[in-house]
């Protein structure tokens, strides 16, 4: 943002962000920064996160590619997870007014920083690799074009985390639910040709609340980054659960 | 001999110096702030029928010894039963209660065959047909709630 934009294409917009410093604050409260932002042109969340910054330079937040490839800034904004960089201003403001809070229900480490440990432990659970029991092939494991198809929707994670931080069962059960981003990749999985452990992948599932703590809320489906469907992927599995002879 | 003590005494203060900084990083860990105010985190459609299914069928249960009270007055005697049709006729807010039984009742109904049709028949699993879903819902509870209302009331 170092280009001079002549005055008139400015406009103001309030920004409400979330802050807390562990060696300073003893709980987080809301500071509002009135940034100038252009009025010829959109801008994504977090260019307006990096005018903030330039004012309070204590402001912390993760980002890193800053084109939704990463899946670092997962943030609360306006009161719905999604990437910061990919998120245009005009798809959120209201009423001038733009409200950053980090992704709910996991601790915060500082500002817009969470901890990410309980999201990362549960993608362990699931494996998210390919198991193969028999021989290695000479060349490769080949896969047609149907079967690689099957990964389309899936393979495109990127991990942010803004579907599990939106999901109530998650909130409520952070240790036991896998969550919706997990269980994608479990799916993904499952649903790959050369992946020779769905058995042992189901097996894993049984229980009452890996898998079976979701309800249909479908959070995760409305604030998908990527706009991929975690719901469809846990039927998906429920289905191979229920139909699988034991 | 006093080698051992000492050795002894070194692992026991240890063992507690240990104990003291795993037990502050624990409280430390506690400390840290969650991000969980309901009230400013946006619930769409979906998630806003799924979340009144539950609340109306735990609404539904806690009324459901008044209605089986109500049923057993009923059929003490006729004498009962018509007193209690006298009552039901003349108190609104007996109606109101009754009604908004229904209410809970019929939503839930609802979303149960909602919830079904999704698990079973995988209908509704897009944000698109989802939404459509529970609009279809509320509308039909809507409907279906002043059918109920202007029989109870006789409107």
């Amino acid at each position: 943002m170092s280009q001079v934009i002549p005055v008139e294409q400015l406009k103001s917009l309030t920004m409400s962000i979330y802050r807390y410093d562990p060696s300073v604050d003893e709980k987080p409260y809301m500071q509002d920064i009135v940034i100038e932002v252009p009025t010829d042109k959109d801008i994504m969340v977090l260019d307006a996160l990096h005018l903030a910054k330039d004012q309070e330079p204590s402001l912390s937040y993760r980002r890193s590619c800053r084109e939704g490839v990463c899946g670092s800034d997962g943030m609360n904004i306006n009161g719905k997870n999604g990437l910061a960089c990919v998120t245009p201003l005009s798809e959120v403001v209201k009423r001038n007014k733009l409200t950053i809070r980090p992704m709910p229900g996991l601790p915060v480490v500082r500002d817009l920083i969470v901890d990410m440990k309980q999201f990362f432990d549960q993608l362990e659970k699931v494996k998210p690799y390919l198991i193969t029991n028999s021989d290695n092939p000479e060349i490769e494991r080949t896969q047609s074009p149907e079967e690689r198809e099957e990964l389309d929707g899936l393979y495109e994670c990127i991990l942010c985390g803004c579907c599990s931080t939106s999901c109530p069962s998650f909130w409520w059960n952070p240790d036991k639910f896998l969550g919706p981003a997990a269980l994608l990749q479990s799916w993904r999985f499952i649903a790959d040709s050369r992946d020779e452990a769905t058995e042992e992948r189901l097996d894993a599932l049984e229980d009452s609340f890996s898998l079976y703590r979701c309800h249909g809320i479908m959070n995760c489906v409305s604030v998908c980054p990527k706009g991929l469907n975690p719901t469809e992927a846990i039927s998906n599995i429920r289905n191979k659960l229920i139909n699988r002879e034991k | 001999m006093v080698f051992d003590d000492l050795r002894n005494y070194n692992e026991s203060a240890l063992n507690a110096l240990t104990k003291a900084i795993s037990t502050k990083k624990v409280i430390e860990k506690d400390n840290r702030p969650v991000n969980l105010n309901l009230l400013t985190i946006n619930l769409p459609i979906i998630g806003l029928s799924s979340i009144l299914h539950r609340i109306s069928g735990l609404a539904v249960f806690i009324c459901f010894p008044l209605l089986v009270w109500l049923l057993s007055i009923s059929l003490e005697s006729e004498k009962r039963f018509s007193d209690l049709q006298n009552s039901f006729q003349e108190m609104v807010l007996f109606k109101l209660v009754i009604f908004l039984i229904f209410v809970g009742f019929i939503y839930h109904l609802l979303a149960g065959v909602k919830k079904l049709l999704s698990e079973v028949f995988g209908f509704g699993e897009t944000l698109k047909s989802g939404s459509l879903l529970s609009w279809t819902v509320f509308g039909l509870t809507f409907v279906m709630s002043f059918m109920v209302l202007f029989k109870i009331f006789n409107l």
